[in-house]
């Protein structure tokens, strides 16, 4: 039985020996798609999938996005308190609100049977 | 032996009382889709799979684009002030609070569009000629999705709301307090 087992073992790595250049690229397959798929979990579950403009299905929309969102000036927190630098506070917050305010995100019900043209009320095609 | 019977009659009844439960629950959120829906699914497939990938395209536009403003709302404007406030030894515990909620909030924005987002794209992948009312079920559910990211919009524009009432009232308490330093 131990003589089967170390025989085994020497031609395991004999054949090790024979094919190094094989064992090497096959290596590197299996390393390289366990990171793959490491990486798109990572991609999938962080959000990051959800904000990529880039993927496909999106290039009507992409053209919209706000590339760079230094529009918004930054209110230091370092200065003092004084009524001019409340002012320029409310300013400054007033014009972001506006932005949000301006169209009611998510609202409607887009996904209604009836807006989608599968309610009862609606007829086929 | 009598000990193991009543054990396993009790787990019985919980589990008994548990489906019962969920069923319930499931029964009163969903309407059964009708056999005329599953006609008007088929026939308007095409046109409910375009809609669908329209809409999919712009709240993904709509989430980058809020998502930035909501952002620097927080980290631009409101950390700011109330730090500024701190430094100089104002009371800012209200602000830093309502600060707090928006920031968890807005938290549970990103989460709950993620969740959206998945099951929207999955129902897209459904074939809906083929499975209409597994299609139907997933709309149902993303519409459900969706309910809950628009319920955390109108809580951040409540909690924006609330933060410019706070400002507005540290800055009349601020010129009640120098009125009475002048005088």
């Amino acid at each position: 039985m131990e003589e089967l087992k170390i025989v085994s073992a020497i031609s395991n790595s004999e054949f090790v020996n024979k094919h190094r250049l094989l064992v090497f690229v096959v290596m590197s397959i299996v390393i390289s798609m366990i990171l793959v798929a490491v990486s798109m979990a990572m991609y999938n579950s962080s959000g990051a999938a959800q904000l990529d403009l880039s993927r496909p299905g999106y290039k009507s929309v992409r053209s919209q996005a706000i590339t760079s969102d230094g529009s918004v000036q930054t209110y230091s927190a370092v200065g003092t308190i004084s009524q001019s630098s409340i002012t320029e506070f409310k300013s400054l917050l007033v014009k972001q609100v506006d932005k949000v305010k301006t169209v009611d995100a998510f609202g409607g019900d887009p996904l209604s049977p009836d807006s989608l043209g599968i309610g009862t009320g609606t007829t086929a095609l | 032996m009598k000990f193991l019977s009543k054990l396993i009659i009790s787990c019985l009844a919980i589990a008994v009382v548990l489906t019962g439960a969920v069923f319930l629950k499931v029964s009163a959120q969903d309407q059964p889709i009708t056999s005329q829906q599953i006609d008007l699914i088929r026939g308007n497939c095409v046109s409910t799979k375009n809609t669908l990938n329209q809409l999919h395209a712009s709240d993904a536009l709509l989430r980058v684009n809020r998502g930035q403003i909501y952002e620097s709302i927080e980290t631009k404007l409101m950390n700011g002030f109330n730090g500024r406030l701190s430094n100089n030894n104002f009371n800012n515990s209200n602000m830093t609070s309502i600060t707090n909620n928006y920031e968890s909030t807005l938290n549970n924005f990103r989460s709950h569009y993620i969740v959206y987002e998945e099951q929207l794209a999955s129902a897209i992948s459904i074939d809906c000629s083929k499975q209409p009312a597994a299609f139907y079920e997933a709309i149902s559910s993303a519409r459900t999705k969706r309910s809950q990211v628009h319920a955390d919009v109108v809580k951040l524009n409540q909690y924006i709301d609330q933060y410019q009432a706070a400002v507005d009232q540290f800055e009349k308490d601020y010129q009640t307090a120098a009125n009475g330093m002048k005088q």
